[in-house]
């Protein structure tokens, strides 16, 4: 039988805790690879950082969402209130801003929340059923008590024996390449 | 870890030192104003003493919710907070100033003429008196007091048992009554030392108001403290952007909270539209006060708002403790607010309310500095202490 032909995707190291895997993302920067992802069993503060991930569009998003929810509640209560239904409730004047803050609040957090999840989920394009790690049979233990270090083959400076030398070097264990088979 | 590494640096002693002068000049050019013109003196002192009250009680507060629910950002400050703490007894001090000028103060309910023009209930007939005022300011001061007496003293005794599970226990187990004491005996504070200015008006969210602005008070004042000890041993090395993170977002928090409790109130109030109740927004939101309200709204709440939503901000030690200076003037401001009304339809401030702030703040920190130079500035007992200055971040 023909053996499906298979792509490399990277090379993934191993690490037992996630000071290690923190020290070793920090060297593979210094080092120069620009392609790196990291997976633990849990979040590791400072590892985004350290990896190269400087900047995400998540907050930006959130503002528009925010700002959007919040014109969106104030405008539909003035446009009801003052403009395509006045009443004249106690004497109140059409527009009764401070009566309409609480939902206009409501809505800010609702439209800040919702541009925040699917934003980010758009823009980590998860979920995501197949993804080449997956390939590597001790990956399984990135939910439980491994932390795992990938370099990618798409960086520039990547170099199959260089490249797992490199994670060697940083005390990387069971060092093996990531195949992509899709 | 040995006590003598976290001494407080040679710095603390200078801001003893320049704490203790401004507030001792100004102290002197109050005292003058006191003497020349006893009203004016009495009404700026009043909201003055609200804000040291707040460095104060604040302090306590966030102590005890360090104690209830951990984290790293509380165990950096907690020396901070105890210092602060422990300054009760200079408030307690403070606060005779307000008892001499009770008569001039509390008219609306001390004065014969004004009671007869407008008569208090039976209810507030007997709360509202002399003698209950004084003996309910005895009660808020034993509760603060034995608070800050007890958190401290513990504390210090965790220095020597650092295993001593049974204090750790403790601990917890009264911070948790220790803030409702807290929070209830402000809340009764506020009504008789400042809501009472204006009888005839009652808010049941008034003493929340105090409460979170004391929060916004103390975060602040703990901010500029860390930001200014972390330019020196030992908590140079100590002092991480993390810990300002924490220290932001929660000011953030508490600024956030204090702004929903004042909205609450205008918009009960507003939309319940009793001539007894709009009276305390008739005479602050038109004219001169409406100046000083739009002020607020904006420079205390969505200016800081908008700002301390900045990441960057948040961790950076000299534009956080920027904010943080900002938050409390502001503090000052929104307390002239709620007291001056009362007394003056012009919102100009007088000389007296540039000095009396300063002699107190002055005074207060001085004292400050002073109590964070006796213990070590870390709680070496504190059994997550290793962990909330360890720098690998996990």
């Amino acid at each position: 039988m023909k053996e499906h032909p298979s792509q490399l995707f990277g090379v993934m190291g191993e690490f037992a805790t996630p000071e290690q895997i923190l020290s070793a993302a920090k060297q593979a920067r210094e080092a120069g690879y620009k392609h790196i992802a990291a997976y633990t069993p849990f979040p590791v503060e400072g590892l985004a950082h350290a990896i190269g991930f400087r900047w995400t569009a998540v907050p930006l998003l959130t503002l528009i969402g925010g700002l959007g929810g919040g014109l969106t509640g104030f405008g539909l209560q003035y446009w009801v209130a003052a403009i395509t239904y006045p009443m004249n409730i106690g004497g109140r004047p059409l527009n009764s801003w401070p009566a309409f803050i609480p939902v206009t609040f409501e809505l800010t957090v609702l439209g800040a929340s919702i541009f925040a999840v699917v934003g980010m989920l758009a823009l980590n394009k998860l979920p995501q059923p197949y993804h080449p790690v997956f390939n590597v049979e001790r990956f399984a233990h990135a939910s439980t008590d491994r932390f795992f270090l990938c370099i990618e083959a798409r960086d520039p400076k990547f170099n199959l024996a260089e490249t797992s030398k490199f994670l060697q070097s940083v005390a990387a264990e069971h060092i093996s390449e990531v195949k992509d088979e899709g | 870890m040995n006590a003598q590494d976290y001494t407080a640096p040679a710095s603390v002693s200078r801001v003893q030192t320049a704490g203790l002068v401004v507030g001792g000049v100004a102290l002197l050019a109050a005292i003058f104003g006191a003497v020349s013109s006893p009203e004016k003196f009495y009404q700026s002192y009043l909201f003055s003493y609200m804000l040291v009250l707040g460095l104060t009680l604040g302090s306590l507060g966030l102590l005890m919710l360090q104690h209830l629910t951990g984290g790293h950002w509380g165990i950096i400050i907690r020396r901070p907070l105890e210092a602060a703490s422990r300054n009760i007894w200079l408030v307690l001090l403070m606060f005779v100033p307000i008892v001499l000028g009770m008569k001039s103060l509390y008219r609306a309910w001390l004065d014969p003429e004004k009671l007869k023009a407008e008569p208090l209930s039976a209810y507030q007939q007997g709360y509202l008196t002399s003698a209950g005022f004084l003996g309910r300011a005895v009660l808020y001061f034993a509760i603060w007091g034995a608070l800050v007496w007890l958190f401290n003293s513990w504390s210090r005794e965790q220095d020597q048992n650092r295993e001593d599970r049974a204090l750790r226990r403790r601990l917890k187990l009264l911070a948790g009554p220790g803030i409702i004491l807290y929070v209830l005996a402000m809340t009764f504070a506020a009504i008789d030392w400042v809501m009472s200015l204006s009888p005839h008006w009652a808010s049941t969210i008034y003493g929340f108001i105090f409460v979170a602005g004391q929060a916004i008070t103390a975060m602040s004042f703990m901010i500029i403290v860390v930001a200014a000890l972390s330019n020196y041993e030992p908590y140079a090395g100590i002092i991480q952007e993390r810990h300002l993170h924490d220290l932001g977002k929660l000011l953030f928090a508490f600024n956030m909270l204090w702004a929903y409790f004042d909205f609450s109130q205008l918009l009960i109030i507003w939309s319940g539209n009793q001539p007894e109740e709009i009276s305390f927004y008739r005479t602050r939101l038109y004219g001169g006060w409406g100046v000083v309200a739009v002020i607020v709204l904006i420079f205390s709440f969505a200016l800081p708002f908008l700002v301390l939503l900045s990441r960057d901000i948040k961790r950076s030690a000299s534009l956080i403790s920027k904010v943080a200076i900002w938050m409390i003037l502001m503090r000052l401001v929104d307390l002239f607010w709620m007291t001056r009304p009362e007394f003056s339809s012009s919102a100009l401030p007088t000389w007296l309310d540039i000095v009396v702030p300063i002699a107190l703040i002055g005074l207060w920190v001085g004292f400050f500095a002073l109590n964070l130079k006796q213990p070590p500035l870390l709680p070496l007992g504190d059994p997550k202490l290793a962990e909330a200055i360890a720098h690998h971040e996990h």
